[in-house]
């Protein structure tokens, strides 16, 4: 099992020292290991455990208020003129969905 | 067209196919967000005031479909020709970014609500669509330097996070930069017909990403929605151009990178899959990052919603509001009423257009056959409404005037005088044409007396016609006209002065 810790940690935007990839390696491969004990069961005639509705009971579309703007930003480290304000210059180079 | 200067410039492209496929993304019309109850209108709101616990990913809040925008999604699949599937399931997206509070966008993976379908574009040109899909948008991130400490930084309003969202993808089957354009064009006016959005590109509503590639001719095959390389051939990279801001920019910006392709190719050097943006200031686009792959999304079944069901009887509902497309009203137009193709055209471009259209041509019918009902209405419509801009006239008193043109009782242009003078006075348009018809009676009693007024005063003209210059008539009769206010018959006065002169 190949697992590359530094591709899983740069899709989550944490940069990790050459030590600390050393030290996770082995602990994320002890997880995934754990986890293929799962895969071992047959599951081939098991149906998916989905809870199912039907279209008319979905939401109807009506708007209700939500949070304060205060509640919302209560939370936030920083903020500025009601909007969250986040640091960091690695934004600029990812994408908006 | 290309100025001589540009030909110059442009690179050789005899040797390659262009290949593009469309991602379009279009802000659906509900009044609450896509999971959640929170209100949609973000435009020109005070920041994050447009939130709750579920759009600003708090933990433990649980999403909630909301059934309207289903529906729209539903209906934007039936008016491109698509399948709809008879379930629903969501699944996450994940990366991590500032404007995506839960690490993960809810979106569909693998069982998009409508696949397989297809647009037809005016030059008729078929667009395959692979895909249309439901998903949630983010919130609206702004980048900043702080000015103090040099630091950057962004400001997030979470407002956007979770409107709802249909994405709209195109089998990579559009060979040029025009029919990419036609392609997005006929989708916004799909989704502005039928009230499924505004898709205004201009404030984020809609938005077109394509993927460009170049191939060498002869190369590579299109097999089940897929380009595949033929023999030994290695098939070169894609590039996405996003933030493209209009319609114009999606034609402008793949001819963009046709030329910067072809020139790279040519140089010599490999192709990278990337992101490039669109700068419209420039007309270029620039590099922005290398693209991830759908792996690194970690793609997985949404636990938070259950699968929906939906009926044969849910979609024969959802299509009733259907409503007639352009398409369906131009063959209209021209097949049964005889417009010519550029009104019909012009006429359906629109939804209100067609309306207003529509019901001008049924209340003229009421007098004229329906051939010449729809031409009279299309006429005045193109003509004095859209010159007025103001689409509120009445219906009613907008025919009684057309047929009082009809009639003879007043000219074209004095029918717009008296349409915007009681448009501004909120006079009524029946009692201004009637009173118009009264003085026109008691002023056919006079019309005797003023082409004698005006004949014995313009002895210069009479003279003039008289000793052969025609033309002179015209001046006479504009005279008549004008002492009159124009609401003399004209061919009448014609044939009284003719009968005086003679």
């Amino acid at each position: 099992m190949k697992i590359d810790i530094k591709h899983i940690a740069e899709l989550s935007r944490i940069s990790l020292t050459d030590a600390e990839l050393e030290k996770f390696t082995p602990q994320m491969k002890t997880i995934l290991e754990s986890a293929t004990v799962l895969q071992e069961v047959d599951t081939s005639n098991v149906q998916p455990m989905k809870k199912r509705i039907a279209f008319d009971q979905l939401r109807e579309d009506v708007s209700k208020k939500g949070l304060t703007q205060e509640e919302v930003l209560k939370n936030a480290n920083h903020r500025e003129e009601g909007f969250v304000k986040v640091y960091g210059e690695l934004f600029g180079s990812i994408e908006e969905s | 067209m290309l100025k001589d200067k540009d030909k110059k410039v442009k690179y050789d492209n005899e040797k390659y196919d262009l290949i593009v496929g469309l991602e379009i993304h279009i802000q659906t019309k509900t009044k609450s967000k896509m999971f959640c109850s929170c209100p949609t209108g973000y435009f020109h709101k005070e920041p994050n005031t447009h939130v709750c616990p579920v759009c600003l990913g708090l933990p433990g809040a649980l999403p909630v479909p909301n059934k309207r925008a289903l529906e729209l999604c539903i209906l934007m699949g039936l008016a491109t020709n698509c399948d709809i599937n008879n379930e629903i399931h969501f699944d996450r997206k994940h990366y991590f970014y500032p404007d995506l509070p839960k690490g993960y966008q809810i979106s569909q993976y693998k069982q998009p609500i409508c696949s397989d379908g297809y647009v037809t574009v005016s030059n008729g040109v078929r667009v395959d669509i692979e895909r249309i899909h439901q998903e949630e948008d983010v919130a609206k991130s702004t980048h900043h330097t702080e000015s103090s400490t040099g630091k950057e930084y962004s400001l997030i309003d979470y407002n956007k996070s979770g409107v709802p969202l249909i994405e709209i993808v195109t089998k990579p089957t559009i060979r040029t930069a025009k029919d990419a354009k036609d392609f997005a064009t006929k989708i916004r006016q799909i989704a502005r017909y039928l009230g499924i959005s505004d898709a205004d590109m201009e404030k984020g509503q809609m938005r077109c990403e394509p993927n460009i590639s170049m191939q060498e001719k002869g190369k590579w095959e299109y097999k089940d929605g897929q380009i595949l390389p033929l023999g030994d051939y290695e098939l070169n990279s894609k590039v996405e151009v996003k933030n493209i801001g209009s319609i114009t920019a999606v034609e402008k910006s793949i001819d963009y990178e046709v030329q910067r392709i072809i020139k790279k190719l040519e140089e010599g050097k490999k192709i990278k899959q990337q992101t490039r943006g669109w700068n419209a200031d420039k007309n270029i686009t620039e590099f922005q990052r290398s693209k991830e792959t759908a792996d690194d999304y970690r793609y997985m079944p949404e636990p938070d919603i259950p699968v929906i069901e939906i009926s044969t009887e849910d979609i024969e509902r959802i299509s009733e509001k259907i409503v007639e497309l352009p398409d369906e009203k131009i063959n209209k137009y021209i097949e049964k009423w005889g417009i010519s193709e550029y009104a019909a055209d012009v006429i359906s471009s629109s939804r209100e257009n067609a309306k207003y259209f529509e019901r001008l041509q049924k209340e003229l019918s009421k007098t004229l056959d329906e051939k010449e009902a729809a031409v009279e209405a299309s006429n005045w419509l193109m003509g004095t409404v859209f010159a007025i801009g103001n689409l509120n006239i009445d219906i009613k008193d907008l025919s009684l005037l057309i047929l009082a043109f009809k009639d003879g009782l007043l000219t074209k242009s004095k029918a717009e005088e008296v349409l915007r003078e009681c448009l501004e006075n909120n006079k009524d348009i029946k009692e201004e044409l009637e009173r118009l018809k009264e003085e026109q009676e008691k002023s056919s009693e006079n019309i005797d007396g003023i082409v004698d007024t005006v004949i014995k005063e313009n002895t210069k003209a009479v003279e003039d016609y008289k000793s052969g210059k025609k033309a002179s008539l015209g001046f006479l009769l504009g005279q008549v006209m004008q002492v009159t206010k124009g609401t003399a018959d004209p061919n009448e006065v014609r044939n009284i002065l003719k009968e005086k002169l003679e």
